[in-house]
């Protein structure tokens, strides 16, 4: 009873911080420079690590992909199947995966290694708004960031199929390329990029919330990284049911 | 420019990190063998790994279960083979998705968490400490550890495949209305027992290079809280690299 109080308690804690966050995310003044920078360290941090794990799934898609057409004789159907599994599904959630567990932790690390040095006083005391220029620019960089690794996610998916079914396998190079688009729309891709905007946002906001939040010396910086990173995942899979349900009309 | 250095300092840095994981896994195993097993040590991080990490994968299992029958079904309804939605589950969410999601997050939960203890011993000294003492701290720290996630990590599995069975079945049958005995039947004999074997071996491997990983950016730790901040960091993004080019070997070599 005491554990769910507490979980109760603590969702109500993060709501509020999440108010406040949002609150400086959509009032100027911005941070252009601090969220630029922020940006781009997310998308050199989490880039090679997007590709490596999508790449391979991608591979895994085309390896299982072939075992079920080959049943019905429809080989060449295989790249639809890549392409609307990787847009729509694998690299959204894949690429956010990996933007919590790197881009994530490390927001939750800076912030916590601020708050323990008590940095984050020091901004307040000097009359800077902390939520303003540490916290914010951010969540901002993780909305916008994690989209675009999405779209390398989507390309490096797709080039795993390529790798495993045309040059291991050896289907028909031009029949991969040109069924790729046969069953998807842009608004596959779309829906996507939106889906993981979000992502973004739930990861930009739990990292920080956690790393604000952090207490205790080193293992408290530890502990908010690891938190970070369940909480993350947990917060943007329950939230993708969803989202799929609403984007993707299935429920018709 | 920079980006080009930065690139190839990194292609660097990952070369040098595998020497060293190659170095600490040498290690840890000359120093265990030979020695007694820690068995409570290892049954008691096999306890915390699996009771920690089940409430999490329960959660995560039953909406990717959800979803992928979701998928699915939006998928091969334009083709007109929504019937074969249990195949489908079977065949992606069994086979593929369960392993590695099971992976992903126990490296998120129980490696991180292996990596930040490992680290914060190591900054507080209790590793040299250890040493001291005559306890070698691999044989002590780390197998133990090993030992117990490679115990658990099938048993997670299995029961994440069973969740996300359930999920996908509830949103089949309930959400877009398909036959219960349709789907059940086809879901369960596409489920082969070799495909849980491959599961479980699958589990082995995942566990011992998440455990292998964390265990390693915990041990040699940079000083103070953003040190530790970064080991926990490296250790959940390298261990998901690292069974994700794994996976796709393992279900190379076992489904060919």
């Amino acid at each position: 009873m005491d554990r769910t109080l507490d979980t109760l308690v603590g969702l109500g804690h993060f709501g509020r911080y999440a108010g406040q966050v949002l609150a400086r995310v959509a009032t100027p003044p911005w941070e252009p420079h601090e969220t630029a920078r922020h940006i781009w360290l997310l998308l050199i941090r989490c880039s090679l690590p997007v590709v490596a794990v999508v790449f391979p799934a991608g591979m895994v898609l085309a390896l299982q992909g072939l075992q079920i057409f080959d049943l019905f004789g429809a080989q060449r159907m295989l790249s639809s199947l890549i392409s609307v599994a990787t847009f729509r599904e694998l690299s959204p959630v894949l690429a956010s995966v990996l933007v919590a567990a790197q881009g994530g932790s490390s927001f939750a690390a800076e912030i916590g290694a601020m708050r323990i040095k008590e940095e984050i006083d020091a901004t307040a005391v000097m009359g800077v708004d902390p939520l303003r220029v540490h916290v914010a620019p951010r969540v901002i960089a993780a909305v916008i960031a994690t989209p675009i690794l999405d779209l390398i996610g989507c390309i490096a998916g797709i080039w795993g199929g390529w790798l495993v079914a045309v040059a291991f396998k050896g289907e028909n190079g031009g029949i991969y390329w040109g069924n790729l688009w046969a069953l998807t729309q842009p608004a596959d891709l779309f829906g996507g990029l939106f889906k993981t905007a979000i992502f973004g946002l739930l990861i930009g906001l739990i990292a920080t919330y956690y790393g604000y939040h952090a207490s205790g010396g080193a293992a408290g910086v530890g502990k908010a990284v690891n938190d970070t990173v369940v909480s993350a995942v947990t917060a943007f899979i329950v939230a993708n049911y969803f989202l799929t349900s609403a984007l993707f009309g299935a429920l018709g | 420019m920079n980006a080009l250095a930065d690139l190839g300092a990194g292609a660097l840095w990952v070369v040098e990190e595998l020497g060293r994981i190659g170095i600490f896994i040498g290690t840890t195993i000359r120093n265990s063998v030979g020695r007694r097993l820690p068995l409570a040590a290892t049954f008691e991080q096999a306890w915390s790994i699996g009771i920690r990490s089940l409430p999490i994968l329960i959660i995560i299992s039953f909406f990717v279960g959800t979803n992928l029958a979701l998928q699915g079904y939006s998928a091969f309804k334009p083709l007109g083979g929504q019937r074969l939605l249990g195949m489908f589950v079977a065949l992606a969410g069994v086979r593929e998705l369960a392993p590695i999601m099971v992976a992903a997050m126990v490296a998120a939960k129980a490696g991180t968490e292996m990596a930040s203890q490992l680290a914060v011993m190591r900054i507080r000294e209790q590793i040299d400490a250890l040493e001291v003492m005559a306890i070698d701290p691999y044989w002590y720290l780390v197998t133990p550890r090993f030992l117990g996630i490679v115990l658990v990590l099938p048993a997670l599995t299995v029961i994440s495949i069973a969740t996300l069975m359930g999920s996908a079945w509830l949103v089949a049958v309930h959400q877009l209305g398909q036959s219960s005995h349709e789907f059940t039947s086809l879901l369960l004999r596409t489920t082969t027992g070799k495909d849980l074997a491959v599961c479980s071996l699958k589990a082995v491997f995942f566990g011992s290079f998440i455990c292998t990983v964390s265990c390693y950016f915990g041990f040699h730790s940079k000083p103070g809280p953003q040190g530790v901040g970064n080991a926990t960091n490296a250790a959940v993004v390298v261990s998901a690299i690292a069974c994700a080019i794994v996976n796709y070997f393992i279900s190379e070599v076992m489904y060919e």
